[in-house]
């Protein structure tokens, strides 16, 4: 190999260079599953970044995708938070902890229903502006977990968002250097996203296995055939 | 019983240039006895002591921003309704203290009288005495209009003795409501507090630090700056004595025979002889301020414009006192409706005005106001130690930095917008029965590491996802439906447990999978109707 092609290759490896099918080198986290490892840029979740599951309804297993690197953070040292932002139910203390995660680091934000939004003017507020309340106080609560600096991740369920709303959680997430993700319905998958990983997942329908089938819709250089994933869900 | 003569020696003799080195080396015949008179031949300051005065308190303490007529103060109790007080514009009207309020108004029918207000005085003073706690713990109020700093301790702290004359008039200077008022207290500095106060009372320039010096520059000083009583003032002037210097001069046995040991050991501290401790001016425990608009405001940055005067006071508050609180609340007062309510709870104490404002900004986003608001209340909580810590170089998330400390100001970001309930931690709680086995706890922010060993065995097979309730499924033939049939994949587990405390339960739990691949934690009752309910996701 002459020596120009050596200072190309050098300079390619460089982090902030991306070529399109090249795997850019990421920080990564170990997502706890060797087949997704494989097929993840990187090898696993990026360790700052905003990462989007599309799932066609809750609970289908997405949590399950995400709790070895939850487990794993929780107890990382010097000690960083994980915040929940308006999740779909009360996360179950028990099935968590005995999943390995330490519950003195989760943090469950429930952004209350119907409440003001952010405006200047102190009088009843216009009802014209209440309808996506909601939504603003859970984009709000998730940018302020991502950009602190105290959460090593923040996981979000958000009912719709624009790309602008999702651009702005995506650059928090890399400001605070925190793992964000959010939980999205499958019928977003079509919309572009500023996320740096949009993941769809599909549960397997067989009944004897658990586990999910995903298919990497964005990400820079990662596997383009679906991986499989299974985990022993019930049995755990 | 002492020979009177052999105090005298310890005095140095009105004229007389002693020095100290002259009275340390000459032995006094009699020998002195007792703890105190040896004291004072000792002749290097134990203590230092700024004393302030505020002339004419009782004008102060009545003083309106908009006042124009001489203003005088009138001793509501007396029948004759005696000035106490008045005013520079009064007094150069021909009004003294100790008129009756008839003379006076003969005199200048176009005064002010208003009764007396000690509350505010002692408000003022108090004002006064917070502004001196940024130098010194020892500070004690005088009543009614001195003030006593002991700041021997002090001084290396702030550079020098004179350094921290200078800071303590600037701050005394700096301050807007003294400003306001147009006072401008008297600091005098003396090795005794009685010394200090005396001079500090006669308006004379007095910046000791020598103990032996201070008998000769007490000398010229008025006796009405002991704030003796009136009768042994006025006997004491009978006998032609005048001044603190043709006081010392008498004799001791004769001087105490005539007018009591009190007076005598009064004496004694003047000059050091006697230990003079004071009460420290215990802090107030809580923060109160409050401010009248000019006009009535509703925009939400007006009134945090509005309210940063008050928030500084509270920030000068606890820094003097190395405190910072946990709850702050505001109140909102308007024309008709009731006071409006704002608290802001914080996560760690804290004290900085900057801060607060930044809180409040986001608590008053969310605050719906019934109507413009007149005047703006502040209250502080009870006052928590402050742990003073160096702020970080870098910002967090920048060089790989990480610092537990922004753990207590998101939780507190969260919580002035989106309220206390907004935000929980979650705990495991040893209980058989689902719904109980965990509750929402106050969030964990000490960075503590979390038990690296094996959890107490909390149950397997748990979802991920409880249920608020059990949601009731409908069933077919027995068989549990939830979309579609549903799939049971494991099962029964028994739990039956509570009959003691009324929440009895007995239900056979399953792991079931719908039709979409979702895997679902569903019981049936073991009695009754013996219905299906869906209890969680195992998502």
């Amino acid at each position: 190999m002459s020596a120009n092609d050596q200072r190309l290759q050098q300079l390619l490896a460089h982090p902030s260079v991306w070529r399109g099918r090249s795997r850019a080198a990421v920080e990564t986290l170990s997502t706890g599953f060797a087949a997704l490892d494989a097929g993840l840029p990187g090898g696993g979740w990026p360790r700052h970044g905003l990462v989007e599951i599309l799932t066609p309804q809750p609970g289908v297993g997405e949590l399950y995708l995400l709790l070895p690197v939850l487990a794993a953070l929780s107890r990382t040292m010097p000690a960083r938070w994980c915040t929940w932002v308006s999740p779909p139910h009360e996360p179950y203390a028990p099935a968590l902890e005995s999943h390995g995660v330490a519950l003195d680091r989760m943090l469950v934000v429930r952004p209350p229903q119907g409440l003001a939004p952010h405006s200047s003017q102190g009088l009843a507020p216009h009802s014209s502006r209440r309808r996506s309340d909601g939504v603003h106080m859970i984009l709000w609560a998730c940018e302020q977990a991502l950009r602190s600096g105290a959460c090593g991740m923040a996981l979000a369920w958000l009912p719709r968002a624009s790309p602008r709303a999702i651009r702005r959680l995506q650059l928090a997430a890399e400001q605070g250097r925190a793992l964000g993700v959010l939980f999205r319905s499958q019928r977003f998958a079509h919309l572009a996203s500023p996320a740096m990983l949009r993941v769809a997942l599909e549960p397997m329908k067989e009944p004897g296995r658990h586990g999910a089938r995903l298919t990497l819709i964005k990400s820079r250089g990662g596997s383009r055939v679906p991986i499989d994933v299974t985990w022993t869900a019930a049995a755990a | 019983m002492q020979h009177p003569r052999s105090y005298r020696l310890t005095f140095p003799l009105p004229g007389s240039s002693a020095t100290p080195s002259v009275l340390r080396v000459r032995p006094v015949s009699p020998p002195p006895k007792g703890p105190d008179s040896q004291a004072a031949l000792k002749l290097e300051p134990r203590e230092l002591w700024v004393a302030a005065h505020l002339p004419q308190l009782a004008v102060l303490a009545l003083r309106k921003p908009g006042d124009t007529r001489p203003l005088v103060v009138v001793d509501s109790d007396d029948h004759n309704q005696r000035i106490i007080d008045a005013d520079a514009q009064a007094q150069a009207d021909g009004v003294r203290p100790g008129m009756t309020l008839a003379a006076a108004l003969a005199a200048a029918p176009h005064i002010e009288p208003r009764p007396r207000d000690a509350t505010r005085e002692r408000e003022l003073m108090q004002h006064l005495a917070a502004l001196a706690c940024e130098f010194t713990p020892q500070v004690s109020i005088e009543s009614p209009d001195g003030l006593l700093l002991e700041i021997k301790p002090s001084i290396a702290l702030f550079g020098g003795l004179r350094e921290l004359c200078r800071r303590l008039r600037n701050v005394c200077r700096a301050d807007a409501l003294l400003t306001q008022l147009r006072a401008a207290p008297h600091f005098t500095l003396a090795p005794t507090a009685l010394a200090a106060l005396a001079a500090a009372r006669a308006g004379a320039r007095c910046f000791i630090t020598d103990p032996a010096v201070l008998p000769a520059r007490l000398k010229p000083l008025p006796l009405a700056v002991l704030r003796w009583p009136e009768e042994h003032i006025a006997r004491l002037a009978a006998m032609g004595v005048r001044t603190l210097g043709e006081l010392l001069r008498l004799p001791r046995a004769g001087f105490a025979r005539r007018f009591g040991p009190q007076l005598l050991a009064d004496l004694d501290r003047l000059l050091g002889k006697r230990a003079d401790p004071r009460a420290r001016l215990a802090p107030r425990e809580r923060y109160r301020g409050a401010l009248d608009l000019d006009h009535e405001i509703e925009d939400h940055e007006r009134i945090l414009q509005a309210l940063a005067p008050l928030l500084e006071q509270l920030e000068q508050f606890l820094r003097a006192r190395q405190r910072g609180v946990t709850a702050l609340q505001c109140r909102f007062h308007h024309y008709r409706a009731a006071p409006t309510l704002c608290t802001l709870r914080l996560a760690a104490p804290e004290a900085s005005a900057e801060r607060f404002a930044c809180l409040l900004r986001e608590r008053l986003a969310s605050l719906v106001l019934p109507e413009p608001v007149r005047r703006c209340e502040l209250r502080g909580g009870a006052l928590r130690p402050l742990s003073l810590e160096s702020r970080s170089l870098w910002s967090p998330g920048e060089h790989g930095h990480v610092s537990t400390g922004e753990m207590p100001s998101l939780v507190e970001h969260l919580r002035a917008r989106l309220g206390a309930q907004a935000l929980y931690g979650i705990r495991r709680v040893p209980e058989h029965r689902p719904e109980r086995a965990w509750c929402m706890a106050e969030p964990v922010i000490a960075a503590t590491r979390p038990d690296a060993g094996a959890p107490p065995c909390p149950p397997r097979g748990r979802p991920m996802w409880l249920l608020a309730a059990p949601q009731p499924l409908e069933s077919q033939r027995g068989r549990p439906r939830h979309g579609g049939a549903l799939q049971l994949l494991e099962g029964p587990e028994r739990i039956e447990s509570g009959w003691w405390d009324g929440g009895d339960i007995r239900r056979d739990y399953y792991v079931a999978k719908d039709v979409t691949g979702a895997v679902l934690w569903i019981y049936r009752e073991c009695d009754g109707a013996r219905h299906w309910f869906l209890h969680g996701i195992f998502g």
